[in-house]
């Protein structure tokens, strides 16, 4: 057994599949490969397997499928490569509790850029962010549906968020009352989406602050801590 | 022509109403003439008889008769019933109103006697209610006087003898025929025109039901089909209309099935050759094949987009528009393209979020793809927002400004084929304003660059 992390990845697209597993064993992982639900099945028992890619769209048993029976009999992450960049299947497709998903056509930079970021948490924390794109967070009269990716406010009025605010108030609102450093932001904001984060976080923050706060100049959700970095100081319901 | 109704339970309530309305006047006239002839002739034979009867008899006295007649002023005119007397001179006051038709009658009558007449004068008088020879009358018949306000005098001339005159009751007005009448038509009136409004409403509810239902069939409602009522024809119409709406249902279902077999199908192969690329060696030569794949797939996306936004999956919701144009400016700053952007106030509505993110986004991206940046502006008034993307490149010719809504359409002479894009952009945005119920405007700037405006009503 390999020191290298060991992936599975399931696509039953040959011309995909073949040449990702071949990049992905380049960047230094292990690589299994499936062509169906049955095969996965086969291949999650006989291995130890330390992440799931997994195609949605698949003749036979489904990926959501799939994915719905690995989440249930292990703790594996799971990355989705999903076709559709609807905003439905966004949200099925997180319920299902993967961890992540890219929509195709991806970048494999940025598939084996994800797959570390998941790798790294789950190695770090052993306790792996339970599907942390699902569901909304509720604080302070705002809540964050990560389904829609909108912000609503107490009368249900929607108030759209760049992409760049939307990564960096989710990072904020999955650990609340954590002090989290401008480093810490930027690896959780970035590698999520193509987009590159050029602008420093404080700009962002203060961007947010004029979103949502009700005096900007006086923040009571987004705090500053000195020397630190920013946290959300509020309760978060997971709804 | 605006006084007529134009739906169906008006023009039949109007059309039935028209038809009772001219059998009715029908119905007056004949009436009327009969009403008539029966007065004349009421007039005309009792007269005549009376007449007849003095002049043949001329001798014969009633006691009783004599004496009421003695106690007429010489100035008074008998009424009748009393047996008239001859007198020498015209009696019939100056000034009324002779009826030709009576005089006429009471000639014939007295010619066909065999009684010589050489003048007949009948003409109607008014009797006052306190006349004071009504006193002198039966109750009943000094009552009918009253109410008639009108009497009939009769004088006639015969040659030798002199002047005969008598008096009838004569009801000159017509009013209470025409009361009957009216009363019978306001009766005929209520019992055909009810009947025709409810079997009328009966068809034309269901109609109308019809007729929004055609009117507002929008793909994405989901609403079920219409219920058959009225009448058989109007339910069997119903019944074609639901059908059809069924079949037109099941064939956008279907355009989006093919459409997401389309896409997935492409993108697959584009997804594959998205990973192969990554073993280019050469760098430059890599990340020119990784944007060619992004656009073909961003095209894709926008061809996906503009054939499914006939039946759009989002809902609409209530949305702070001044924060979604401010979220779309800063994701185009986050990639460090140069667009501007003031805040201003929340600003409330209801839209679709991310389609019109995707409008606002496809306008930015030409500005900033044609017109090297742009500025975005948001105005606020009582009854529209404008959204407006203001860019410093070379405009559009005035005159073919209409075209490039027309999918595919790019301007070849005035933009530069190298950056890409098949015009699909601003198909896409113009329709996605449009189902929301705004309107896309493109104008040239008088400082040069082209202005693209989003009018949304509020």
């Amino acid at each position: 057994m390999s020191g290298l992390p060991h992936i599975l990845l399931i696509d039953d697209e040959r011309s995909i599949r073949e040449p990702l597993a071949q990049y992905l064993t380049k960047q230094g992982f292990r690589v299994t490969q499936a062509g169906d639900a049955e095969g996965a099945r086969a291949r999650m028992a006989a291995y130890a397997i330390d992440l799931v890619i997994l195609d949605i769209m698949m003749p036979g048993e489904d990926g959501l499928s799939l994915c719905r029976h690995i989440r249930a009999s292990g703790d594996v992450p799971v990355i989705l490569l999903t076709a559709k960049s609807e905003e439905t299947d966004r949200i099925v497709g997180l319920e299902m509790g993967a961890d992540d998903y890219v929509v195709k056509p991806f970048s494999p930079r940025e598939l084996a850029t994800r797959a570390k970021v998941i790798l790294r948490r789950a190695a770090a924390g052993g306790s792996r962010q339970h599907a942390p794109d699902s569901g909304s967070y509720a604080f302070g009269g705002w809540v964050l549906k990560t389904g829609e990716r909108a912000l609503v406010d107490r009368e249900g009025v929607s108030v759209p968020l760049s992409t760049g605010e939307y990564n960096l108030l989710l990072a904020l609102a999955l650990r609340p009352r954590q002090v989290l450093t401008r480093d810490q932001l930027l690896d959780l904001t970035q590698g999520r989406e193509a987009m590159a984060f050029d602008r420093a976080i404080d700009n962002q923050v203060s961007r947010l602050r004029r979103k949502i706060e009700a005096d900007p100049k006086n923040p009571e959700l987004i705090k500053t801590v000195w020397g630190g970095g920013y946290t959300l100081a509020a309760e978060v319901t997971r709804l | 022509m605006k006084l007529l109704p134009r739906n169906l339970p008006g023009q039949m309530a109007v059309l039935v109403a028209l038809a009772l309305f001219v059998a009715q006047a029908i119905n007056f006239g004949f009436t009327l003439h009969d009403r008539q002839a029966f007065r004349l002739e009421q007039v005309v034979g009792p007269v005549s008889a009376r007449i007849i009867d003095a002049t043949q008899n001329p001798r014969a006295r009633d006691p009783v008769i004599d004496a009421r007649l003695s106690e007429l002023r010489p100035d008074e005119t008998p009424w009748d019933r009393f047996r008239p007397r001859p007198q020498a001179t015209n009696p019939m006051p100056a000034g009324l109103s002779r009826r030709a038709d009576v005089e006429h009658g009471i000639r014939r009558k007295l010619t066909e006697a065999g009684i010589a007449v050489s003048e007949v004068v009948a003409a109607i008088r008014h009797v006052a209610p306190d006349d004071p020879r009504l006193a002198r009358l039966p109750r009943y018949r000094a009552q009918r006087l009253r109410m008639t306000g009108t009497e009939m005098l009769i004088a006639i001339r015969q040659p030798g003898t002199g002047w005969w005159v008598q008096s009838a009751s004569w009801d000159d007005s017509d009013w209470s025929i025409m009361r009957g009448l009216i009363l019978q038509t306001l009766v005929l009136y209520a019992i055909v025109l009810l009947p025709v409004l409810w079997a009328t409403r009966r068809i034309a509810r269901p109609l109308r039901t019809l007729t929004n239902a055609a009117e507002g069939f929008h793909p994405a409602d989901q609403q079920g089909p219409i219920e058959e009522s009225g009448p058989h024809d109007v339910r069997t119409l119903i019944a074609a209309f639901n059908q059809l709406r069924t079949r037109v249902l099941a064939m956008l279902d279907e355009k989006d099935r093919m459409l997401g077999a389309i896409g997935h199908d492409l993108r697959t192969p584009l997804a594959a050759l998205r990973v192969r690329i990554e073993s280019v060696e050469d760098d430059d030569d890599r990340t020119k094949m990784a944007d060619t794949i992004d656009e073909m797939n961003g095209t894709l996306d926008d061809i996906l987009s503009l054939a499914r936004l006939g039946r759009p999956s989002e809902p609409v919701t209530e949305v702070d528009l001044a924060a979604l144009v401010d979220a779309v400016v800063e994701d185009f700053r986050d990639l460090g393209k140069p667009v501007e952007f003031a805040e201003v106030d929340r600003l409330k509505m209801r839209l679709r979020p991310s389609l019109m993110r995707r409008a606002v986004r496809n306008l930015i991206e030409n500005a900033v793809k044609y017109g090297g940046g742009a500025e975005v502006f948001l105005r606020p008034s009582a009854h529209a927002v404008e959204i407006t993307v203001c860019d410093n490149g070379p405009g559009i010719p005035p005159e073919r400004i209409g075209e490039v809504f027309e999918a595919f359409t790019r301007l070849e002479s005035s933009r530069n084929k190298g950056t890409g894009g098949i015009g699909l952009g601003l198909a896409l945005a113009n329709a996605i304003v449009r189902e929301a119920g705004g309107d896309i405007r493109l104008t040239n700037r008088p400082d040069g660059g082209l202005a693209a405006t989003i009018t949304l009503p509020r």
